[in-house]
């Protein structure tokens, strides 16, 4: 081996603990629960932590979309977290926990199946529960979560 | 000639050491889509920093009857508690950058969104507001869940 080459493997091997815990940025899904679409935890390591507003089945200006329609308004509650996590730089799978208000408990089995159609990488760790009143009237869910980006 | 190019290599080396150790600890907070008439922003990306993640705090008094007061009173209140734990953690109300708001009344939303103003000034948290029935106490109005990342 010549000096350049054993100079090589030393600097790789030098700096390989160093930027570990930068490059092993990772996510552990813990005991998914693939049937209900929620994973009982979410392990985390680095990244970029995103903290989201309640988000519900509203337009730009606040007003109520699908009124009375519950996949309606689950749809159009995505596309506004697609969108905020567009702005923050990432997407709807980069979610790692979400706490979903409904005002009727009755709605948990739609809106689990509609989330098998969204995350696809892994699901999110959850909590469903039912609200008296959302902030939007006549919404039938709002929805906050937290994701964490990785470069 | 070797032995020369690779001393020649040390501050490098050096640099490359330390840098990792300064961008781990470095706090970046953005405020996603700040509504300041709504004293929230749309999500609140963070990178760095430390996590604290708070109870949730309500307006009571070791007296478990005693009159909590007013809205305003326990708005005060529950801010106060809040101040308080987060120094003790080192930190102060401007470190927070979620909040889930739970209240008895929705009704009181425009009020706690015109004094969050007067606390947080402009760098506004992510916040959710829910209705529920009722809280630990019958006198409380509201519970105030707060996540912050400290410098």
């Amino acid at each position: 081996m010549t000096a350049a080459k054993r100079l090589a493997v030393f600097v790789v091997l030098y700096f390989a603990p160093v930027f570990q815990p930068i490059y092993a940025q990772n996510r552990e899904m813990v005991i998914p629960v693939p049937q209900s679409a929620y994973s009982q935890a979410v392990k985390v390591k680095g990244g970029t932590l995103v903290f989201l507003s309640g988000v519900g089945p509203t337009d730009e200006k606040g007003a109520l979309l699908a009124p009375g329609d519950f996949p309606g308004q689950v749809r159009a509650t995505w596309e506004n977290m697609r969108r905020i996590m567009a702005k923050a730089g990432g997407s709807l799978d980069d979610i790692v926990t979400m706490t979903v208000y409904t005002t009727e408990r009755r709605w948990g089995e739609t809106f689990t199946d509609m989330r098998k159609e969204v995350f696809k990488t892994g699901y999110p760790s959850s909590a469903f529960m039912e609200a008296r009143k959302l902030l939007t009237p006549g919404a039938l869910l709002e929805i906050q979560a937290i994701a964490v980006l990785y470069d | 000639m070797e032995t020369m190019k690779m001393w020649k290599l040390l501050p490098v080396v050096l640099i490359l050491t330390i840098a990792p150790v300064g961008m781990a600890q470095e706090l970046k907070k953005e405020f996603i889509d700040t509504q300041g008439q709504e004293s929230r922003s749309a999500a609140v990306k963070v990178k760095g920093g430390t996590m604290l993640f708070l109870a949730g705090h309500t307006a009571s008094q070791p007296r478990p009857d005693a009159d909590l007061g007013n809205f305003d009173a326990q708005f005060k209140a529950v801010f106060e508690k809040i101040a308080n734990t987060l120094a003790k953690a080192g930190g102060n109300l401007d470190d927070i950058v979620s909040m889930s708001v739970f209240l008895t009344d929705l009704r009181y939303t425009p009020q706690f969104q015109k004094m969050a103003k007067d606390v947080f000034k402009k760098n506004f948290p992510a916040m959710t507001f829910i209705e529920v029935s009722h809280l630990a106490r019958p006198q409380s109005i509201m519970e105030v869940q707060p996540i912050a990342v400290l410098p």
